[in-house]
């Protein structure tokens, strides 16, 4: 449901006018492009930075450490047993527990100084995933649903935002807050395949389709003598609908040659990431993949030791297969947790929350690869360099996929903007 | 000295800033070796004044020492294995290194010597058990039979071994609940055995795989094997689950006892049967500890004690009067006599 709030608007020409203004520009942008001179004009040359942007999110569910990740500590007491290792980056080392993700260091950028300060599952999760604090009577809208709406295309047949977490807690469904329904994620709770999307096996497809023929031909000639937004949306939605039922074979990842599958390995996990190219090569803005469950009280180790080779195989192969198919210079690849794990060893070898000093990864569009941001001590202890914040995080995301940081939606009168007060992005990370 | 499991006691504890994994002596010496989280093998010298560990000096392991063994014919020389993947022979008198070799490529997950010091045993998550003559270090077999994935496409680990009392019968077990027990002479397979209770695989809620078979240990006459782990775990972050113990006549595939423990709770890293087969011991634990004696006849449990912490590995001195434990940041020492409590 939408908030009670009014509809958001945009300060900025939003990316819906520049759509629906070149739409009926029509062949006259094609025409003669350069008589527009669109690149002088920095709004248009912001809309076609983010043409066909896309964001896929693999959310490590629980909190991943980064210790046995992206910022390893050799040779100390908080260090665990997993040696760094080299990367394709000189002077770049990861844990060993990432082999394949370190071969393909130049697509990726490490930010080793989140401190976000929230170590509770529930408003860890809520910060990471807003940018924001919760703030009483607003309902912020989560990363994928801003993504939806900012890259997101006005007359798209696929959804905008589609968020996995099959068999896992489920808990983290995500919202699309203030900006309303038409943003919330297709969630996908407990299997692989969206549910009721499906024709009826009774309605034959020819049927269908006559049915849909008779549907456009009474609602157009309803139109022609109304000129109505509530015509008009109403005719969009039938268009969605359709062409979500027409999406269902995204999901379906029985066709893909088996070498593809091998990249992405076996596992759930990676054939989620597998349907997350599929729905990404379809024009999807936004694909969250939830990966549980990272939290890891006891036997830390063990722990990473199964997560990060499901991580590592099927990270590496979304980033191959989005590479060869050209779509990784466009395509962000952000892993994210609710925070890190405590550099502390606990008696049940494990780790436990801490969102004090933490790593996460941002590959591919708009990213300088290769690049390390931020540093923490010896033992990981605190940041000791180029301390961020969840809002910056957010920031550098939005930079990356041509998003203005200086958006502003408005609840009523009141402006909120896009990026968290004081927050800016990390430029040293992008390209 | 018969041991009376109820009258154990303990009479010391040491905090130190490492994680102790494993723990070994030489018969008649008042050494103690330990292998360590700061990757190291120490010795603790138990008469001294105040004991503290010093560490052996040669090669160095690069990871967690979690497996080692006292060897050789006069036992005379330590082996150690490590998360590195490799063993490092020592000299116990002159606490250096002696050779050191890559013996897996990846995790040693323990090392354990025959009953006639001749041959080590290492198993570790490459799914493989390596036979080594204890002397020459030389490899001498290896045994390659556990599956390397779970079911659900994760790595396997292989995490415990035990000797039979007359180095015939070597036992493995790993992460989904399977042993072997192999001919050692010929390395084929004597038998295989199932405890697939001992191993969680949380398919709906969180997705995620812990648990397995952490400890093995034949009883003195062989024919009774025991194997330690946990049980069905509720809560998967926290080791949230029984300890449990399985005891089978491993010849005739009967499983004899089921044994769980829901009071002092976590894994059963550490199993040994007493010299008369009479009772056996367990040690392990969650965040806490746990010392638990049973009767091997009925599976019923004798005495228990909560350890200082989560008790790794442990040893008996030659009389049987005091016991060892190693663990999460404290060694203890306990003892079967009336003594009262103290620490130091």
């Amino acid at each position: 449901m939408p908030n009670r709030h009014a509809t958001s608007g945009l300060i900025t020409p939003s990316r819906r006018q520049f759509l629906g203004s070149a739409a009926a520009l029509g062949t006259a942008f094609a025409a003669d492009m350069s008589t527009l001179d669109v690149l002088q004009n920095p709004t248009f040359a912001s809309e076609l930075k983010k043409q066909q942007k896309h964001v896929i999110l693999l959310w490590l569910a629980g909190g991943a450490s980064q210790l046995e990740t992206w910022d390893p500590k050799p040779g100390q007491p908080t260090g665990g047993p997993f040696r760094p290792i080299s990367t394709s980056v000189p002077g770049v080392e990861v844990s060993e527990l990432l082999p394949k993700l370190a071969e393909r260091m130049k697509h990726t950028a490490i930010i080793r100084s989140l401190n976000t300060k929230v170590g509770d599952h529930g408003g860890g999760a809520k910060l990471m995933e807003t940018g924001r604090r919760p703030e009483p009577g607003t309902d912020f809208p989560d990363l994928g649903a801003i993504c939806a709406r900012e890259l997101g295309r006005r007359d798209s047949q696929v959804p905008d935002y589609v968020s996995m977490y099959t068999s896992t807690e489920g808990r983290r469904k995500g919202t699309s807050g203030f900006l309303g329904s038409r943003y919330a994620p297709m969630f996908l709770s407990d299997q692989m395949t969206p549910k009721n999307i499906a024709r009826l096996e009774s309605i034959s497809v020819s049927d269908h389709q006559a049915r849909s023929d008779l549907r456009s031909l009474l609602a157009k000639g309803f139109a022609e003598h109304r000129q109505n937004d509530l015509v008009a949306s109403h005719n969009t939605a039938y268009q969605r609908v359709k062409g979500l039922m027409a999406s269902e074979t995204l999901f379906d990842i029985s066709g893909e040659p088996d070498s593809i599958r091998a990249m992405y390995g076996p596992t759930q996990f990676g054939e989620q990431c597998l349907v997350a190219r599929r729905l990404v090569e379809a024009g999807v803005p936004f694909v969250k993949v939830a990966r549980a469950w990272w939290d890891s009280h006891g036997q830390n180790f063990e722990t990473h030791r199964e997560l990060c080779a499901d991580l590592d195989q099927s990270m590496s192969g979304l980033l191959d297969d989005l590479e060869q198919r050209g779509l990784l210079e466009n395509t962000l690849v952000i892993t994210l947790g609710e925070f890190g794990r405590t550099p502390r060893i606990n008696p049940s070898l494990g780790r436990d929350h801490f969102a004090s000093a933490w790593s996460c990864s941002l590959s591919g569009c708009g990213v300088r690869g290769g690049s390390v941001y931020g540093k923490t001590d010896p033992k990981g202890n605190t940041v000791v360099d180029g301390e961020a914040k969840a809002g910056d995080l957010f920031a550098t995301i939005f930079e990356a996929v041509g998003i203005s940081t200086h958006h502003e939606y408005y609840l009523g009168s009141r402006p909120v903007p896009i990026v968290d007060f004081g927050c800016e992005a990390i430029s040293e990370v992008l390209a | 000295m018969t041991i009376d499991p109820k009258k154990l006691n303990k009479v010391a504890e040491k905090g130190v800033p490492d994680i102790l994994f494993c723990i070994a002596r030489q018969p008649t010496s008042t050494t103690l070796f330990v292998g360590n989280s700061s990757f190291q093998v120490a010795a603790l010298q138990t008469d001294a004044e105040k004991p503290e560990f010093e560490p052996l000096t040669g090669d160095a392991h690069q990871s967690y020492v979690t497996g080692l063994a006292v060897a050789g014919e006069s036992k005379n020389v330590l082996v150690s294995g490590a998360y590195d993947g490799r063993l490092i022979w020592w000299d116990p008198e002159q606490r250096q290194s002696i050779r050191a070799i890559d013996a897996h490529p990846s995790w040693i997950r323990g090392v354990v010597a025959s009953p006639d010091g001749r041959l080590i045993a290492s198993v570790a998550d490459d799914m493989v058990c390596r036979l080594w003559d204890a002397n020459t270090g030389d490899s001498i077999r290896s045994l390659d039979k556990h599956a390397r994935e779970t079911p659900h496409h994760y790595p396997s680990m292989l995490y415990a071994a035990a000797f039979s009392p007359d180095g015939q019968f070597l036992a493995t077990a790993d992460r989904v609940g399977h042993v072997i027990v192999w001919e050692v002479e010929t390395g084929a397979v004597a038998a295989e055995l199932d405890a697939p209770v001992m191993y969680t695989w949380d398919p709906r809620a969180r997705r995620h795989s812990i648990g397995g078979i952490r400890s093995v240990a034949f009883s003195p006459d062989g024919k009774k094997l025991a194997v330690g782990g946990i049980g069905k775990i509720g809560n998967i972050d926290h080791l949230g689950g029984p300890s449990r113990i399985e005891i089978f006549h491993w010849e005739k595939n009967e499983r004899l006892h089921e044994i769980e423990d829901s009071k002092l709770k976590g894994l059963v890293e550490r199993l040994h049967f007493s010299p008369s087969g009479d009772w056996l011991l367990a040690g392990g634990g969650d965040h806490g500890g746990f010392l638990s004696f049973y009767n091997v006849e009925s599976g019923e449990l004798i005495h228990q004690v909560k350890a200082p912490m989560h008790v790794h590995d442990f040893v008996f001195d030659d009389q049987a009067e005091k016991l060892y434990t190693a663990g999460h940041n404290k060694i203890a020492e306990w003892s079967f006599t009336e003594d009262e409590e103290s620490s130091n």
